[in-house]
Protein backbone atom coordinates (compact mmCIF):
# COMPACT_ATOMS: atom_id res chain seq x y z
CA UNK A 1 0.00 0.00 0.00
CA UNK A 2 2.73 2.25 1.01
CA UNK A 3 4.70 1.37 -1.84
CA UNK A 4 1.69 1.61 -4.52
CA UNK A 5 0.89 4.77 -3.12
CA UNK A 6 4.54 6.51 -3.70
CA UNK A 7 4.64 4.91 -7.57
CA UNK A 8 1.31 6.91 -7.81
CA UNK A 9 3.25 9.96 -6.78
CA UNK A 10 5.68 9.45 -8.84
CA UNK A 11 3.52 9.23 -11.74
CA UNK A 12 1.70 12.20 -10.49
CA UNK A 13 4.81 14.46 -10.88
CA UNK A 14 5.49 13.26 -14.08
CA UNK A 15 2.66 14.22 -15.19
CA UNK A 16 2.42 17.58 -13.54
CA UNK A 17 6.01 18.07 -14.72
CA UNK A 18 5.07 16.81 -18.53
CA UNK A 19 1.59 19.14 -18.41
CA UNK A 20 3.75 22.30 -17.18
CA UNK A 21 6.09 21.62 -19.69
CA UNK A 22 3.51 21.46 -22.18
CA UNK A 23 1.72 24.40 -20.79
CA UNK A 24 5.24 26.41 -21.47
CA UNK A 25 5.63 25.52 -24.95
CA UNK A 26 2.14 26.29 -25.63
CA UNK A 27 2.74 29.71 -24.01
CA UNK A 28 5.84 30.02 -25.77
CA UNK A 29 4.41 28.96 -29.20
CA UNK A 30 1.26 31.27 -29.09
CA UNK A 31 2.65 34.50 -28.50
CA UNK A 32 1.05 36.30 -31.82
CA UNK A 33 3.55 37.94 -33.15
CA UNK A 34 3.55 41.85 -32.93
CA UNK A 35 1.33 42.69 -36.23
CA UNK A 36 0.68 46.08 -35.26
CA UNK A 37 4.29 47.41 -34.10
CA UNK A 38 5.81 45.91 -36.96
CA UNK A 39 3.29 48.09 -39.26
CA UNK A 40 3.41 51.08 -37.31
CA UNK A 41 7.43 51.03 -38.04
CA UNK A 42 6.24 50.16 -42.20
CA UNK A 43 4.59 53.24 -42.48
CA UNK A 44 6.80 55.26 -39.67
CA UNK A 45 9.65 54.29 -42.43
CA UNK A 46 7.22 55.27 -45.72
CA UNK A 47 6.54 58.71 -43.95
CA UNK A 48 10.33 59.34 -44.03
CA UNK A 49 10.75 58.23 -47.27
CA UNK A 50 8.11 60.96 -48.12
CA UNK A 51 9.74 63.36 -46.57
CA UNK A 52 12.93 62.62 -48.84
CA UNK A 53 14.79 61.40 -45.50
CA UNK A 54 16.72 59.13 -48.07
CA UNK A 55 18.73 62.42 -48.63
CA UNK A 56 18.45 64.41 -45.62
CA UNK A 57 18.73 61.66 -42.94
CA UNK A 58 19.65 58.78 -44.66
CA UNK A 59 21.91 56.87 -41.75
CA UNK A 60 18.82 56.95 -39.72
CA UNK A 61 16.39 55.96 -42.00
CA UNK A 62 18.55 52.82 -43.20
CA UNK A 63 19.00 52.17 -38.99
CA UNK A 64 14.94 51.58 -39.15
CA UNK A 65 15.06 49.51 -41.87
CA UNK A 66 18.01 46.93 -40.88
CA UNK A 67 15.83 47.09 -37.36
CA UNK A 68 12.80 46.61 -39.47
CA UNK A 69 14.00 43.05 -41.32
CA UNK A 70 15.53 42.21 -37.95
CA UNK A 71 12.01 42.31 -36.73
CA UNK A 72 10.87 39.92 -39.22
CA UNK A 73 13.42 37.74 -38.83
CA UNK A 74 12.97 37.23 -34.93
CA UNK A 75 9.65 36.79 -35.52
CA UNK A 76 10.66 34.00 -38.00
CA UNK A 77 12.76 32.37 -35.63
CA UNK A 78 9.22 32.92 -32.75
CA UNK A 79 11.54 35.16 -30.77
CA UNK A 80 8.37 37.83 -30.16
CA UNK A 81 9.82 39.42 -27.42
CA UNK A 82 12.55 40.67 -29.39
CA UNK A 83 10.56 40.69 -32.20
CA UNK A 84 8.45 43.59 -31.19
CA UNK A 85 11.55 45.69 -29.64
CA UNK A 86 13.49 45.80 -32.80
CA UNK A 87 9.83 46.92 -34.76
CA UNK A 88 9.56 49.40 -32.29
CA UNK A 89 13.35 50.58 -32.25
CA UNK A 90 12.81 50.37 -36.12
CA UNK A 91 9.66 52.65 -35.87
CA UNK A 92 11.38 55.41 -33.74
CA UNK A 93 14.50 55.47 -36.30
CA UNK A 94 11.78 56.10 -38.54
CA UNK A 95 10.84 59.14 -36.60
CA UNK A 96 13.89 60.34 -36.32
CA UNK A 97 14.78 60.06 -40.00
CA UNK A 98 11.54 62.03 -40.49
CA UNK A 99 12.26 65.11 -37.81
CA UNK A 100 15.50 65.32 -38.91
CA UNK A 101 14.69 65.80 -43.10
CA UNK A 102 12.23 68.42 -41.61
CA UNK A 103 14.84 70.05 -40.12
CA UNK A 104 17.30 69.69 -42.70
CA UNK A 105 14.81 71.00 -45.44
CA UNK A 106 13.70 74.17 -42.64
CA UNK A 107 17.30 75.03 -42.55
CA UNK A 108 17.53 74.97 -46.01
CA UNK A 109 14.61 77.36 -46.60
CA UNK A 110 16.65 79.79 -44.20
CA UNK A 111 19.54 79.41 -45.35
CA UNK A 112 18.59 80.28 -49.02
CA UNK A 113 16.24 83.14 -47.29
CA UNK A 114 20.02 84.47 -45.62
CA UNK A 115 21.86 84.32 -48.72
CA UNK A 116 19.08 85.96 -50.61
CA UNK A 117 19.15 88.44 -48.11
CA UNK A 118 23.11 89.09 -47.72
CA UNK A 119 22.64 89.11 -51.80
CA UNK A 120 20.46 92.14 -51.56
CA UNK A 121 22.01 93.82 -48.95
CA UNK A 122 25.52 93.37 -51.39
CA UNK A 123 23.81 94.38 -54.80
CA UNK A 124 22.79 97.58 -52.61
CA UNK A 125 26.30 98.29 -51.40
CA UNK A 126 27.98 97.54 -54.63
CA UNK A 127 25.19 100.66 -56.32
CA UNK A 128 25.98 102.87 -53.48
CA UNK A 129 30.02 102.46 -54.71
CA UNK A 130 28.48 103.40 -58.21
CA UNK A 131 26.87 106.96 -56.78
CA UNK A 132 28.89 109.97 -57.89
CA UNK B 1 23.30 6.37 1.72
CA UNK B 2 22.96 6.99 -1.27
CA UNK B 3 19.53 5.20 -1.40
CA UNK B 4 18.25 6.66 1.84
CA UNK B 5 19.16 9.58 0.23
CA UNK B 6 17.13 8.77 -3.00
CA UNK B 7 14.45 7.90 -1.28
CA UNK B 8 14.12 11.00 0.99
CA UNK B 9 10.29 11.09 2.18
CA UNK B 10 7.94 13.44 0.66
CA UNK B 11 8.19 16.75 2.91
CA UNK B 12 12.01 16.59 2.29
CA UNK B 13 11.60 16.73 -1.69
CA UNK B 14 9.88 19.30 -1.64
CA UNK B 15 12.13 21.24 0.28
CA UNK B 16 14.78 20.47 -2.76
CA UNK B 17 12.38 21.07 -5.40
CA UNK B 18 11.92 24.79 -3.44
CA UNK B 19 15.32 25.05 -3.02
CA UNK B 20 16.09 24.60 -7.03
CA UNK B 21 13.17 26.95 -8.14
CA UNK B 22 14.39 29.58 -5.90
CA UNK B 23 17.94 29.04 -7.00
CA UNK B 24 16.64 29.15 -10.79
CA UNK B 25 14.49 32.52 -9.82
CA UNK B 26 17.94 34.05 -8.49
CA UNK B 27 19.76 33.22 -11.57
CA UNK B 28 17.47 34.98 -13.66
CA UNK B 29 16.63 37.81 -10.97
CA UNK B 30 20.39 39.04 -11.00
CA UNK B 31 20.27 42.65 -8.96
CA UNK B 32 18.21 44.81 -11.36
CA UNK B 33 20.13 48.17 -11.63
CA UNK B 34 19.80 50.91 -13.15
CA UNK B 35 20.70 50.64 -16.77
CA UNK B 36 23.90 51.88 -18.91
CA UNK B 37 23.45 54.97 -20.77
CA UNK B 38 19.73 55.84 -19.07
CA UNK B 39 22.06 58.93 -17.10
CA UNK B 40 22.90 60.16 -20.68
CA UNK B 41 20.08 60.36 -21.98
CA UNK B 42 18.35 62.03 -19.27
CA UNK B 43 21.71 64.54 -19.06
CA UNK B 44 20.52 65.24 -22.65
CA UNK B 45 17.02 65.81 -22.05
CA UNK B 46 18.13 68.41 -19.37
CA UNK B 47 19.83 70.49 -21.92
CA UNK B 48 17.13 70.59 -24.73
CA UNK B 49 14.68 71.76 -21.01
CA UNK B 50 17.09 74.45 -20.24
CA UNK B 51 17.69 75.78 -23.63
CA UNK B 52 15.47 78.68 -23.63
CA UNK B 53 15.47 78.95 -27.53
CA UNK B 54 14.33 75.15 -27.94
CA UNK B 55 12.77 74.62 -24.38
CA UNK B 56 8.70 75.03 -25.63
CA UNK B 57 8.96 74.51 -29.35
CA UNK B 58 8.21 71.23 -28.96
CA UNK B 59 6.18 70.31 -26.01
CA UNK B 60 4.79 67.07 -27.23
CA UNK B 61 7.51 65.04 -28.24
CA UNK B 62 9.31 66.08 -25.16
CA UNK B 63 6.87 65.28 -23.02
CA UNK B 64 7.35 61.41 -25.20
CA UNK B 65 11.45 61.96 -24.46
CA UNK B 66 10.36 62.66 -21.00
CA UNK B 67 8.70 59.55 -20.40
CA UNK B 68 10.91 57.15 -22.21
CA UNK B 69 13.83 58.70 -19.76
CA UNK B 70 11.90 57.70 -17.33
CA UNK B 71 11.18 54.31 -18.04
CA UNK B 72 15.03 53.94 -18.88
CA UNK B 73 15.75 54.93 -15.63
CA UNK B 74 14.02 52.57 -14.14
CA UNK B 75 16.60 49.50 -13.02
CA UNK B 76 16.08 46.55 -15.09
CA UNK B 77 17.28 42.87 -14.46
CA UNK B 78 16.89 41.82 -17.78
CA UNK B 79 19.53 43.65 -19.63
CA UNK B 80 18.14 43.44 -23.09
CA UNK B 81 14.68 45.20 -21.75
CA UNK B 82 17.41 48.01 -20.11
CA UNK B 83 18.80 48.63 -23.21
CA UNK B 84 16.13 48.73 -25.14
CA UNK B 85 14.42 51.24 -22.93
CA UNK B 86 17.61 53.44 -23.04
CA UNK B 87 17.63 52.99 -27.14
CA UNK B 88 13.89 54.52 -26.69
CA UNK B 89 14.77 57.14 -24.52
CA UNK B 90 17.76 58.35 -26.67
CA UNK B 91 15.92 57.93 -29.93
CA UNK B 92 13.14 60.15 -28.54
CA UNK B 93 15.14 62.42 -26.84
CA UNK B 94 16.39 63.41 -30.98
CA UNK B 95 13.02 63.58 -32.34
CA UNK B 96 12.21 66.01 -29.56
CA UNK B 97 15.60 67.55 -30.23
CA UNK B 98 15.20 67.74 -34.36
CA UNK B 99 11.51 68.96 -34.31
CA UNK B 100 12.35 72.04 -31.57
CA UNK B 101 14.77 73.11 -33.91
CA UNK B 102 12.58 72.87 -36.65
CA UNK B 103 10.10 74.95 -34.96
CA UNK B 104 13.17 77.33 -34.19
CA UNK B 105 13.88 77.72 -37.81
CA UNK B 106 10.33 78.10 -38.82
CA UNK B 107 9.71 81.23 -36.05
CA UNK B 108 13.13 82.99 -37.10
CA UNK B 109 11.72 83.27 -40.70
CA UNK B 110 9.85 86.06 -40.06
CA UNK B 111 12.86 88.10 -38.54
CA UNK B 112 14.57 87.52 -42.07
CA UNK B 113 11.50 88.36 -43.84
CA UNK B 114 11.57 91.59 -41.94
CA UNK B 115 15.31 91.85 -42.75
CA UNK B 116 15.09 91.45 -46.47
CA UNK B 117 11.99 93.98 -46.22
CA UNK B 118 13.98 96.38 -44.47
CA UNK B 119 16.68 96.25 -47.12
CA UNK B 120 14.49 96.62 -49.98
CA UNK B 121 12.80 99.83 -47.75
CA UNK B 122 16.58 100.75 -47.62
CA UNK B 123 16.93 100.36 -51.33
CA UNK B 124 13.75 102.66 -52.46
CA UNK B 125 14.98 105.27 -49.58
CA UNK B 126 18.68 105.05 -51.23
CA UNK B 127 17.18 105.53 -54.79
CA UNK B 128 14.86 108.38 -53.66
CA UNK B 129 17.89 109.74 -51.99
CA UNK B 130 19.91 109.97 -54.95
CA UNK B 131 16.90 110.98 -57.36
CA UNK B 132 16.54 113.94 -54.68
CA UNK B 133 20.20 114.55 -54.74
CA UNK B 134 20.46 114.69 -58.83
CA UNK B 135 18.11 117.15 -58.54
CA UNK B 136 19.64 119.02 -56.32
CA UNK B 137 22.57 119.27 -57.86
CA UNK B 138 20.67 120.14 -61.15
CA UNK B 139 19.17 123.37 -59.45
CA UNK B 140 22.11 123.96 -58.40
CA UNK B 141 23.29 124.16 -62.08
CA UNK B 142 20.83 126.17 -62.82
CA UNK B 143 21.68 128.77 -60.70
CA UNK B 144 24.78 128.86 -61.45
CA UNK B 145 23.95 129.78 -65.02
CA UNK B 146 21.39 132.18 -63.69
CA UNK B 147 24.63 133.49 -61.76
CA UNK B 148 26.53 133.17 -64.97
CA UNK B 149 23.46 134.87 -67.16
CA UNK B 150 23.25 138.16 -63.84
CA UNK B 151 27.24 138.50 -64.31
CA UNK B 152 27.34 138.98 -68.48
CA UNK B 153 23.96 141.13 -67.99
CA UNK B 154 26.06 143.71 -65.01
CA UNK B 155 28.93 143.44 -67.81
CA UNK B 156 26.19 144.63 -70.23
CA UNK B 157 24.55 146.85 -68.16
CA UNK B 158 28.32 148.45 -66.98
CA UNK B 159 28.85 148.65 -71.20
CA UNK B 160 25.11 150.25 -71.24
CA UNK B 161 26.63 152.86 -68.50
CA UNK B 162 29.53 154.04 -70.01
CA UNK B 163 28.26 154.45 -73.65
CA UNK B 164 25.97 156.18 -71.56
CA UNK B 165 28.19 157.70 -69.72
CA UNK B 166 30.04 158.51 -72.92
CA UNK B 167 27.08 159.61 -75.07
CA UNK B 168 25.81 162.34 -71.77
CA UNK B 169 29.26 163.62 -72.66
CA UNK B 170 27.92 163.58 -76.22
CA UNK B 171 24.63 164.93 -75.91
CA UNK B 172 23.19 165.34 -72.50
CA UNK B 173 20.29 165.70 -73.49
CA UNK B 174 19.97 162.69 -75.18
CA UNK B 175 20.81 160.93 -72.46
CA UNK B 176 18.44 162.30 -70.14
CA UNK B 177 15.79 161.78 -72.65
CA UNK B 178 16.81 158.41 -72.75
CA UNK B 179 16.63 157.78 -68.85
CA UNK B 180 13.17 159.36 -68.81
CA UNK B 181 12.31 157.18 -71.75
CA UNK B 182 14.03 153.31 -70.10
CA UNK B 183 12.12 154.61 -66.16
CA UNK B 184 8.86 155.01 -67.97
CA UNK B 185 9.02 152.21 -69.62
CA UNK B 186 9.92 150.36 -66.40
CA UNK B 187 6.91 151.95 -64.84
CA UNK B 188 4.37 150.99 -67.55
CA UNK B 189 6.08 147.47 -67.38
CA UNK B 190 5.61 147.35 -63.91
CA UNK B 191 1.83 148.71 -64.32
CA UNK B 192 1.05 146.28 -66.75
CA UNK B 193 2.16 143.08 -64.69
CA UNK B 194 -0.09 144.20 -61.84
CA UNK B 195 -3.13 144.67 -64.21
CA UNK B 196 -2.62 141.19 -66.09
CA UNK B 197 -2.08 139.78 -62.10
CA UNK B 198 -5.36 141.19 -61.05
CA UNK B 199 -6.52 140.61 -64.56
CA UNK B 200 -5.80 136.88 -63.88
CA UNK B 201 -7.04 136.78 -60.20
CA UNK B 202 -10.23 138.48 -61.63
CA UNK B 203 -10.73 135.97 -64.00
CA UNK B 204 -10.87 132.92 -62.14
CA UNK B 205 -13.38 135.19 -59.51
CA UNK B 206 -15.33 135.32 -62.60
CA UNK B 207 -14.79 131.59 -63.14
CA UNK B 208 -16.51 130.86 -60.26
CA UNK B 209 -19.40 133.40 -60.87
CA UNK B 210 -18.15 135.88 -58.24
CA UNK B 211 -19.90 138.74 -57.61
CA UNK B 212 -17.60 141.52 -56.26
CA UNK B 213 -19.08 143.48 -53.48
CA UNK B 214 -18.10 145.92 -50.51
CA UNK B 215 -17.41 142.92 -48.33
CA UNK B 216 -15.01 141.26 -50.93
CA UNK B 217 -15.93 138.72 -54.03
CA UNK B 218 -19.06 136.56 -52.80
CA UNK B 219 -19.26 133.39 -54.35
CA UNK B 220 -22.85 131.93 -53.94
CA UNK B 221 -23.42 128.66 -53.93
CA UNK B 222 -26.82 127.11 -54.41
CA UNK B 223 -28.79 124.72 -53.00
CA UNK B 224 -27.86 122.07 -55.68
CA UNK B 225 -24.78 121.06 -53.30
CA UNK B 226 -27.46 119.57 -51.00
CA UNK B 227 -30.07 117.59 -50.44
CA UNK B 228 -33.33 118.77 -48.77
CA UNK B 229 -32.80 118.88 -45.29
CA UNK B 230 -29.44 117.37 -45.35
CA UNK B 231 -25.90 118.72 -44.91
CA UNK B 232 -23.59 116.18 -46.73
CA UNK B 233 -22.34 117.65 -50.16
CA UNK B 234 -23.88 115.73 -52.97
CA UNK B 235 -21.79 113.90 -55.26
CA UNK B 236 -20.39 115.75 -58.13
CA UNK B 237 -21.67 119.30 -56.69
CA UNK B 238 -18.46 120.06 -56.08
CA UNK B 239 -17.00 121.52 -59.44
CA UNK B 240 -17.63 125.20 -57.96
CA UNK B 241 -15.89 124.27 -54.95
CA UNK B 242 -12.97 122.75 -56.93
CA UNK B 243 -12.44 126.33 -58.55
CA UNK B 244 -12.49 127.82 -54.83
CA UNK B 245 -10.20 125.12 -54.23
CA UNK B 246 -7.33 126.01 -56.61
CA UNK B 247 -8.20 129.77 -56.41
CA UNK B 248 -7.15 129.56 -53.30
CA UNK B 249 -3.88 127.65 -53.41
CA UNK B 250 -2.90 130.19 -55.69
CA UNK B 251 -3.65 132.90 -53.30
CA UNK B 252 -2.50 131.19 -49.69
CA UNK B 253 -2.77 134.78 -48.17
CA UNK B 254 -6.83 134.87 -48.92
CA UNK B 255 -9.14 133.97 -46.13
CA UNK B 256 -12.69 133.12 -46.81
CA UNK B 257 -15.77 133.38 -44.48
CA UNK B 258 -18.52 130.68 -45.61
CA UNK B 259 -21.76 131.68 -44.67
CA UNK B 260 -24.90 129.32 -44.33
CA UNK B 261 -28.66 130.40 -45.38
CA UNK B 262 -31.67 128.40 -45.36
CA UNK B 263 -35.39 129.20 -46.96
CA UNK B 264 -38.12 129.79 -44.02
CA UNK B 265 -39.09 126.01 -44.21
CA UNK B 266 -38.69 125.17 -40.87
CA UNK B 267 -38.46 126.75 -37.48
CA UNK B 268 -35.79 129.24 -36.84
CA UNK B 269 -33.69 127.12 -34.30
CA UNK B 270 -33.56 124.42 -37.62
CA UNK B 271 -32.72 126.33 -40.32
CA UNK B 272 -29.75 128.12 -37.83
CA UNK B 273 -28.57 124.41 -37.30
CA UNK B 274 -29.15 123.13 -40.92
CA UNK B 275 -26.89 126.38 -42.19
CA UNK B 276 -24.52 125.92 -39.85
CA UNK B 277 -24.33 122.29 -40.71
CA UNK B 278 -24.24 122.90 -44.09
CA UNK B 279 -21.29 125.83 -43.71
CA UNK B 280 -19.43 123.57 -41.88
CA UNK B 281 -19.82 120.83 -44.49
CA UNK B 282 -18.49 123.45 -47.00
CA UNK B 283 -15.91 124.49 -44.75
CA UNK B 284 -14.77 120.49 -43.56
CA UNK B 285 -14.74 120.07 -47.75
CA UNK B 286 -12.52 122.92 -48.46
CA UNK B 287 -9.93 121.40 -45.62
CA UNK B 288 -10.45 118.09 -46.67
CA UNK B 289 -8.66 119.34 -50.15
CA UNK B 290 -6.17 120.70 -48.11
CA UNK B 291 -6.81 124.34 -47.73
CA UNK B 292 -5.79 125.15 -43.85
CA UNK B 293 -9.04 125.41 -41.25
CA UNK B 294 -7.08 128.85 -40.25
CA UNK B 295 -8.18 130.56 -43.09
CA UNK B 296 -11.66 129.57 -43.24
CA UNK B 297 -14.90 130.75 -40.70
CA UNK B 298 -18.45 129.27 -41.07
CA UNK B 299 -21.28 130.47 -39.66
CA UNK B 300 -24.83 130.13 -40.12
CA UNK B 301 -27.40 132.27 -40.51
CA UNK B 302 -30.39 130.65 -40.87
CA UNK B 303 -33.37 132.10 -42.97
CA UNK B 304 -32.00 135.56 -42.24
CA UNK B 305 -30.93 138.15 -45.54
CA UNK B 306 -32.82 136.07 -47.86
CA UNK B 307 -32.15 137.27 -51.33
CA UNK B 308 -35.72 136.20 -53.00
CA UNK B 309 -39.05 135.69 -51.88
CA UNK B 310 -39.79 133.10 -49.61
CA UNK B 311 -43.17 132.74 -51.22
CA UNK B 312 -42.62 130.48 -54.07
CA UNK B 313 -40.40 127.94 -55.09
CA UNK B 314 -38.08 129.14 -57.05
CA UNK B 315 -37.11 132.36 -54.39
CA UNK B 316 -37.03 129.38 -51.35
CA UNK B 317 -34.38 127.64 -53.48
CA UNK B 318 -32.68 131.19 -54.22
CA UNK B 319 -32.64 131.78 -50.17
CA UNK B 320 -31.26 128.16 -49.76
CA UNK B 321 -27.68 128.84 -50.47
CA UNK B 322 -24.13 129.06 -49.00
CA UNK B 323 -22.15 132.18 -49.65
CA UNK B 324 -18.37 132.10 -49.36
CA UNK B 325 -16.71 135.73 -49.24
CA UNK B 326 -13.14 136.11 -50.04
CA UNK B 327 -11.71 138.67 -47.98
CA UNK B 328 -10.07 141.73 -49.50
CA UNK B 329 -11.07 142.26 -53.07
CA UNK B 330 -8.21 141.96 -55.61
CA UNK B 331 -7.70 145.38 -56.28
CA UNK B 332 -7.11 146.21 -52.49
CA UNK B 333 -3.90 143.55 -52.80
CA UNK B 334 -0.75 144.84 -54.38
Amino acid sequence: MNVSWQRLTDQRLCLAAGLAGALLATACASTPPPTASLQAARSAISHAEEADAGRYAAPELSDARERLAAANSAVDQKMMPAAQRLAEESRVDAQLAFSKAELAKAVAVNDEMKHSNRTLIEEMQRKSGDQP
Amino acid sequence: MNTSAYKVPMPGRTLIAAAVASLLLVACATAPVRPDGADAARARLTQLQSNPNLATRAPVSMKDAEMAVRVAEQPQSDVEIGKYNVYMADRKVDIAVAQAETALAVDQRAGFAQQSEKARLDERTREADLANSKLASARVEIADQKSQAEITRLAAADAAQQAAVLAAQQSADAAAQLAAQQSANAAQQAAQQAAQQNAEMQRQLDEMHAKMTDRGAVLTLGDVLFATGRADLKVGATNNLDRLVLFLNNYPNRTVVIEGYTDNIGGDEYNMALSQRRSDSVKSYLTGQGISSMRLTSTGKGLSNPIAGNDSASGRQQNRRVEVIIDNPPVALR
